[in-house]
């Protein structure tokens, strides 16, 4: 279902799809990292998954598009049963974009062939329908003009923008989002929250691993705290933010928001 | 064999500056009696005692009537021309370019079946990488030379013989020089392939290899210079006239010419005009590549 987009809408319209995971186990060796895990993202919802460092965010997210297989339980990805043995995993994968920490942008590529390979090579797009696609994506993501350079020639902000446009050139309905921010300057956050916080805007469905606990309040229609490979606490933003019920939470937040009154 | 030093590039290193520079800070050199500066200048007034010192035993040693008459007697190297430019050039050019293609290919097979998720397949990559790094090319030489019309009753045209037996050779060699470009191509690239819907051989094709192969341009022009001398080996085997390549155009003209090593001389240029070129072509890559990621 290959939808061939018509040359860029200025406002895009999303067809979105949502997420369903049902007790979510994985291992690796001796060590559990996710408990069976049950999590719902609706068509269009903002989720945002927050916790310490390998309380097994990532993995979950991982699972969602099978760059990580699950032992057991079940993920449903719009029409697509990932965890299914005969379900087509490139199919899938069409309709899920991803962004990494690390960017992974393709270094050998120029920006725009960053966001046309896939485009040509899996959906079987035109050369100029592909760039086409390219450069309104590039456009709404405040990137217009940079088609020629080379990743290495972009800031951090910037390159992590091109991905975002790069997920986007496939039209995906459903966007995952592995600490997009991690790795970036402090000055240039803004600019990739401002992306994300737009795509939002436009009912993109995304599922965000985030430590910017700002941005999950303000954007998230759902925030999932994650603790030891099991979801402690979800809820609305501001509540399980403001006012967190669970022991573990409110600890994780308290070190999260004032790290500077943490007490050994 | 050669192979064994992938580094050995033959190149001498000309821009290095020979002579003691002249040192413009000498009276700095006071306030700090025996420091450094001193000490380095004294060494390089060492090395270049000892390089004139070397040239004057050898000018002197030498016999230059002899030399001039049997290594540098270019006027009685003509009748070599044109043959060994039309011929032996091109028939070593032949055998390194044949022999590569085979060893490229071959070597891409070995290098992803080494990388193969099915066991034997990585199995059989190894005992052959072994097994070829592990014995002398010339025994392959004799090997598909003498051995396959042996066996099989056929005679390889020598063309074919050398493709066979100096590509089947470097196929190991560059397999694992290409191994290790693929393993150096971070993981994450792989992973957003795939999760850009690509099937895991177009993310191979697209995105992998191709950064793998800038990554390993360096030592795979290496091992077209050592390709380029190794296709001498084929002297073992009997060459008609139009299959001669330079080595046997320098040696036979040792015999036929009474110009002494002077023949051999010239083919070793032309040898040079092949590698000094290419190795030059290396560190160009090398240089790019170390400047900026997109390698």
């Amino acid at each position: 279902m290959t939808h061939p987009s018509p040359a860029g809408p200025a406002a895009p319209t999303v067809n979105a799809s949502g997420v369903s995971i049902t007790g979510l186990n994985k291992s690796y060796g001796a060590n559990h990292v996710l408990k069976g895990i049950d999590l719902t993202v609706a068509p269009g919802e903002v989720v945002c998954l927050i916790g310490p460092s390998g309380s097994g965010k990532s993995t979950l997210l991982r699972c969602v598009n099978l760059l990580e297989v699950p032992d057991s339980g079940t993920v449903t990805v719009g029409g697509f049963e990932a965890t299914d043995e005969d379900v087509d995993l490139n199919a899938m994968r069409r309709h899920v974009g991803m962004v990494f920490q690390q960017f992974n942008l393709f270094p050998h590529l120029t920006v725009l062939e960053n966001c046309t390979v896939a485009q040509v090579k899996v959906l079987r797009r035109g050369k100029g329908e592909a760039a086409e696609v390219a450069r309104t994506n590039l456009e709404r993501v405040g990137l217009a003009g940079m088609e020629k350079r080379f990743p290495d020639q972009l800031s951090g902000g910037q390159q992590q923008r091109v991905a975002i446009a790069r997920a986007l050139s496939m039209d995906p309905q459903l966007m995952l989002f592995d600490e997009p921010t991690s790795a970036l300057d402090p000055e240039t956050v803004g600019e990739v929250l401002a992306v994300m916080r737009r795509l939002a805007g436009v009912g993109m469905t995304m599922l965000v691993v985030t430590h910017e606990m700002s941005f999950a309040r303000e954007v998230a229609d759902r925030v999932v705290f994650m603790d030891g490979g099991v979801v402690v606490e979800e809820g609305p933003a501001a509540q399980v933010i403001g006012n967190p019920q669970q022991q573990r939470t409110q600890d994780f937040l308290a070190r999260v928001l004032n790290p500077a009154d943490v007490d050994f | 064999m050669s192979q064994d030093q992938p580094g050995r590039a033959p190149v001498p290193q000309l821009d290095a500056d020979a002579g003691p520079a002249p040192v413009a800070g000498g009276d700095q050199d006071a306030a700090r009696p025996g420091g450094a500066r001193r000490r380095r200048r004294l060494s390089l007034g060492v090395q270049a005692a000892v390089f004139v010192a070397a040239i004057i035993v050898i000018a002197l040693a030498v016999d230059w009537q002899t030399v001039g008459e049997s290594v540098f007697n270019f006027a009685a190297v003509a009748p070599m021309f044109p043959d060994i430019i039309l011929v032996g050039f091109g028939n070593t050019l032949l055998y390194t370019v044949t022999s590569f293609a085979v060893g490229l290919v071959g070597g891409m097979l070995l290098a992803l079946m080494r990388m193969s998720a099915f066991p034997p397949y990585r199995w059989l990559a190894t005992v052959y990488t072994e097994f070829f790094r592990g014995v002398p090319a010339l025994l392959v030489f004799l090997a598909f030379g003498y051995g396959v019309p042996f066996a099989f009753g056929v005679q390889w045209p020598i063309p074919v013989v050398v493709m066979a037996s100096l590509g089947l050779v470097s196929a190991a060699y560059i397999s694992e020089t290409l191994r290790a470009g693929l393993q150096a191509v971070p993981k994450g690239q792989y992973e957003a392939a795939r999760s850009l819907g690509m099937p895991g051989w177009r993310a191979m094709v697209t995105i992998v290899i191709p950064q793998a192969f800038r990554l390993v341009l360096p030592p795979l022009t290496n091992e077209v210079i050592l390709l380029t001398k190794d296709s001498s080996l084929v002297y073992v085997l009997g060459l008609a006239a139009h299959e001669f390549e330079l080595t046997k155009f320098g040696r036979d003209g040792i015999t036929a010419l009474g110009a002494g090593l002077t023949p051999v001389l010239v083919a070793g240029l032309m040898y040079l005009i092949i590698t000094v070129p290419l190795s030059l072509l290396a560190r160009r890559f090398e240089s790019r590549s170390s400047r900026g990621s997109r390698s």
